[in-house]
């Protein structure tokens, strides 16, 4: 296998926040892995708890995060977080999920509630279609570009 | 309901009006009058009746109206301000710049209300909201930066609460993030901050302020947690134009320098009335809770917690200060 692919696929798993990575071509396989055994795990645990500062200026297309996880994710319209807090899907606790499973949504609907700081942010699809997936569950922590909902 | 705002301010000078008075001079029935009467307690006002001399608030009212806020407002501020309505009763304040947002409303639009139906804390959690007594201001801003570099505008409107706070004569307000003011360790003020937003912009942000200005017996018995009110904090009842005025002003202008700074305009004095650096605190999150010793804000706003041995940052949560544990029997 070409070097520079090897290194191009590195790369890629930097950027992206995916711990392992095994291609096939062939007769050739390469696996790929972020973290010596053991430590993926305690960095799941930890992840939530780590806070990443906004970008001083996101410009719009650049935001590394949800284009490179997107190979990992059901396909359709990635709707993502677009700032760090915490994902509520419902507007208080005990209220009915603004969103399930194969629901069909309408542009505009609300998904969810991501509240940093007490700051309430309203998130709304932009697309019309059904909820194909739901990536965070209620009340955990998510960061600036996470996927949250898959529309199709 | 126009009725009940009819007795109430009949009422408001605080003196006793018999039911029969108050009858003929709104040309009501006794029996119309008795019923919003009654009514007035579930609003959370003291009424007393007394037989023969008829019925008087516990305390002379003053309602808000939008003619008497409005010369309150800086000058500096005015220019801000899009509009200002002042309602007797809604669900929420906050709530309906949300509503009026989604339809086009302008950016420095403000909204005022005597009781809220459906005030809304935290989460979810009812905001106490007797009629009258409090200050419930909301105000919508319309920033063209994205959502991501918003979430400090919270913490920015606690100094602004802090500012108009000072500017009546509270000098020792002090400020628990995220988002409460508070007097002598009790709570005087609450913001809550709704966004809604496209990922990368603009957004329309409404700044919720509740302030307890003379909480009345029958509402303050229905707050669970440690609570203060103006009135306690400087000793003497003040107008509540002013203070609508002072706190619209301040808001505005915070908000304004938030546009073109960020929160760097606000972290010195944020990190001057932080009430709880350096001091053991609970920190409430959805699925866990953690313990340690706080170390005030970052430059987002994150609140820094030490625990461990190890300081880590955190986007949310609820903090409140634990009793210290004995310490270590080492000297």
């Amino acid at each position: 296998m070409d070097i520079r692919k090897v290194k191009k696929l590195i790369e890629l798993l930097e950027e992206s926040g995916i711990s392992e990575i095994e291609i096939h071509e062939g007769e050739e396989s390469v696996r790929i892995s972020r973290h010596p055994t053991g430590a993926a795990a305690a960095m799941m645990s930890a992840a939530p708890m780590a806070y990443a500062p906004p970008p001083a200026a996101p410009a719009p297309g650049v935001a590394a995060a949800p284009e490179s996880t997107k190979d990992s994710l059901p396909e359709g319209h990635v709707i993502t977080s677009p700032m760090v807090g915490t994902f509520y899907r419902s507007s208080a606790p005990g209220n009915k999920p603004f969103v399930e499973n194969g629901q069909h949504v309408s542009a505009g609907d609300t998904l969810c509630i991501i509240e940093a700081m007490k700051m309430f942010n309203q998130i709304e699809s932009d697309k019309a279609g059904a909820v194909k997936a739901i990536l965070v569950e209620n009340g955990q922590p998510v960061e600036f570009g996470q996927p949250l909902f898959i529309i199709d | 309901m126009s009725l009940r705002f009819e007795i109430l301010k009949i009422l408001g000078d605080g003196r006793f009006h018999s039911g029969a008075t108050l009858g003929a001079r709104l040309g009501a029935s006794r029996t119309a009058v008795w019923k919003h009467l009654h009514a007035l307690s579930a609003w959370g006002l003291d009424v007393y009746a007394v037989p023969g001399k008829g019925y008087r608030l516990a305390q002379p009212l003053e309602l808000l109206t939008r003619e008497g806020v409005l010369p309150a407002v800086a000058p500096a501020a005015h220019a801000l301000l899009a509009d200002l309505e002042v309602h007797p009763h809604i669900d929420s304040t906050n709530s309906h710049l949300m509503r009026r947002a989604a339809a086009g409303l302008a950016s420095g639009h403000a909204c005022l209300a005597e009781y809220q139906s459906a005030g809304r804390g935290r989460r979810g959690r009812h905001w106490i909201s007797p009629f009258g007594s409090n200050i419930y201001l909301s105000v919508l801003w319309r920033f063209s930066t994205p959502p991501a570099q918003l979430s400090g505008v919270g913490l920015a409107m606690g100094v602004a609460v802090a500012r108009a706070l000072r500017t009546l004569g509270v000098t020792d307000a002090s400020l628990k993030w995220p988002n409460d003011i508070l007097w002598q360790g009790r709570k005087l003020a609450g913001t809550l901050l709704e966004m809604s937003a496209e990922s990368n912009g603009p957004c329309a942000v409404v700044v919720g302020v509740g302030l307890n200005t003379a909480m009345s017996a029958a509402a303050a018995g229905a707050i669970d947690q440690a609570w203060a009110d103006l009135e306690q904090a400087l000793g003497e009842p003040v107008p509540r134009h002013r203070i609508a005025g002072l706190l619209l002003s301040e808001l505005l202008l915070a908000l304004q320098s938030y546009e073109r700074a960020g929160l760097n305009a606000f972290l010195p004095e944020w990190r001057a009335l932080d009430d709880m650096t350096n001091r053991a605190v609970r920190l409430q999150l959805p699925h866990a809770t953690i313990e340690g010793v706080a170390r005030g804000i970052d430059d987002q706003g994150a609140l820094l917690l030490e625990c461990n041995g190890a300081t880590r940052r955190y986007a949310a949560g609820e903090v409140s200060l634990r009793p210290l544990a004995m310490p270590p029997t080492s000297h």
